[in-house]
């Protein structure tokens, strides 16, 4: 009795523990969402004027970006 | 029995209830009766004044202690607080009259507000929601403004600010992210000043008829399957018809949109009894919530309100004329007519001391209100001295600004005294990810860092040597000097310091 309560205890510690590490996966996980937003905004922005080639609209388009973070 | 002294309010209290505390009639703050409070002799308990009123504490008022709800009168009497003789004010930093609000902020809450105080913020609400409106959202007024508006038809007493939300179309929290970048741009076209909190809100600022800057909060919501998420306390089962089409409710006698069936979005914002009033409000999200928009949207400004609080009373003045040992050897490795690039510039001073030597200096913090008196100077005597926000824990900033200054010609270093002991490790990516672009075309990094030995500094966590120069390396850097500045004989601190030289050569496979 006292070996099936110890093996119960033991399985239910490994579980509270996955689940925590489960858990710290997921925020990992969600973390993407903000820094692929970030990198697919500023590129977005910038990629624009870039393709234009022209020196004036990039840093116009750099320090619009600049002034609205 | 009710009394007050020095340390703060004694009382007793069998049951949790919100109480007002005023000062000769005027509410400057609210706290519950047993949440609020610590044990006391028995069988009394004690709330100590809170941080931010200490300091004005010193003169004497009328003291009114009274339930929020019921209005029953716990204590009414002349008191004398401290030693001063004059009446005891309590004022915000504009001099306008304030009390505490929500989040413990001493702050012009709108019951010191005339009417005409706050109409240009209702239309500022107007404008920004019509805005919002043009921008494919359909916004309608959240959190406080709309329990104001619901429960009363009126800003609450205790509020601050107004808070605007919108439930956006997606449903992947990526694209609710990049579309409230889009929003922010689009206000800051129309001549505002914004502010990003988390990838899901941003503040707008909004300069009332007595100069008072009021803040006005957007959030950003979204629907997964049948679950309402909105930023920042909301995740629940929620049916989309609860929210739109939205219907219209009157906030101080003018029509503003707001959820189809509001009471549904108070319920989750505020629990079942949100209809009673509870001046001293505190959110509790469960921890599921927390974890969740933490994850998707929160993180991007670690330390950065604790750094603003320090700094916002410092406008006006200027800081030590002493520069920093990082500073002294920047100017002998690169002299005048170089270029500084001070990141976690702080109060400015070496960028004023560097700047004043003939060095151009570009400085950057996330708390510029710090070098606000040393960005004026340099201005008064046309130094070419550029202060900057830069959020470290925003990759966009870090990759903006470093494109900028790769743009620029001339010698130069990048100065971070502090910095990377001060963030998060995406902070120090960021900062190693901007020297390498600014120093792509040559220069050096110079880094100081506390080690972890002695007293910690406040606000500062342990770097040590290796994990940095590993960090360095691993982004395509070589680094010149890595030393332990304690056992120098001038060195004059309680604490370790650790100095990092840097640099990146400009051929094409040492990319950071």
């Amino acid at each position: 009795m006292w070996n099936l309560n110890g093996r119960a205890r033991e399985r239910a510690r490994e579980l509270e523990q996955r689940v925590s590490d489960l858990e710290a996966d997921l925020v990992e996980m969600r973390r993407h969402h903000l820094r692929l937003a970030e990198l697919t905004d500023l590129t977005q922005e910038l990629l624009v004027p870039f393709a234009s080639r022209d020196t004036d609209r990039i840093d116009a388009a750099i320090e619009a970006f600049r002034r609205s973070l | 029995m009710t009394s007050v002294d020095n340390a703060g309010i004694r009382l007793v209290a069998v049951a949790d209830r919100p109480l007002d505390v005023l000062f000769d009639g005027r509410r400057v703050w609210s706290f519950w009766s047993r949440r609020d409070t610590g044990h006391d002799r028995l069988p009394r308990r004690l709330v100590a004044w809170p941080a931010p009123l200490v300091g004005a504490l010193n003169g004497h008022t009328r003291l009114c202690v009274r339930e929020h709800v019921s209005g029953r009168v716990l204590l009414d009497q002349e008191v004398q607080l401290g030693t001063g003789g004059d009446r005891i004010r309590i004022v915000g930093r504009s001099g306008a009259l304030a009390g505490l609000d929500k989040s413990g902020r001493l702050t012009a809450t709108f019951e010191s507000r005339t009417d005409d105080d706050v109409v240009p913020l209702l239309d500022a609400i107007d404008t920004v929601l019509s805005l919002l409106n043009d921008l494919g959202v359909k916004p309608f007024i959240a959190y406080g403004t709309l329990l104001g508006a619901v429960r009363e038809g009126r800003f609450l007493g205790h509020d601050s600010d107004a808070d605007l939300a919108y439930v956006s179309a997606a449903s992947a929290p990526v694209d609710v992210v990049a579309e409230s970048f889009r929003l922010q741009r689009a206000v800051v076209r129309r001549g505002f000043a914004t502010f990003r909190y988390s990838g899901a809100a941003f503040r707008i600022d909004v300069e009332e008829g007595d100069g008072v800057l009021r803040g006005l909060d957007v959030f950003a919501g979204f629907m997964n399957e049948r679950r309402l998420y909105l930023m920042g306390e909301v995740a629940a089962d929620f049916d989309p018809a609860w929210i739109y089409p939205r219907t219209m409710s009157t906030l101080e006698g003018r029509s503003f949109p707001v959820p189809a069936l509001p009471e549904r979005l108070l319920a989750s914002m505020y629990g079942p009894s949100w209809r009673v009033p509870d001046p001293a409000f505190k959110f509790h999200a469960s921890p599921r919530t927390k974890r969740q928009l933490d994850g998707w949207f929160r993180g991007t400004s670690a330390h950065q309100a604790a750094w603003q609080r320090t700094y916002s009373g410092l406008r006006k003045t200027m800081p030590a004329r002493r520069p920093s040992g990082l500073a002294r050897r920047i100017w002998r490795d690169i002299g005048a007519g170089g270029t500084v690039v001070d990141v976690g510039a702080g109060r400015g001073g070496d960028a004023f001391w560097l700047v004043r030597r003939g060095v151009r200096v570009t400085a950057y913090d996330f708390a510029p209100a710090g070098m606000q008196a040393v960005a004026g100077a340099a201005q008064e005597r046309a130094l070419p001295l550029e202060a900057r926000y830069l959020n470290l824990g925003d990759r966009r900033g870090t990759l903006v600004e470093g494109a900028a200054l790769a743009h620029q010609a001339g010698p130069r270093a990048v100065l971070a005294r502090h910095v990377a002991d001060a963030t998060n490790d995406f902070g120090r990516e960021s900062l190693i990810r901007l020297a390498s672009m600014a120093l792509r075309q040559g220069g050096r990094l110079y880094l100081d860092v506390w080690t972890g030995q002695g007293t910690a500094p406040t606000k500062l966590s342990p770097v040590p040597l290796d994990a940095l120069t590993d960090l360095l390396r691993a982004h395509g850097a070589t680094v010149l000097e890595a030393e332990e500045l304690s056992g120098n004989p001038n060195f004059r601190r309680d604490y370790s310091v650790g100095r990092v030289v840097a640099e990146w050569t400009s051929t094409p496979d040492a990319q950071g």
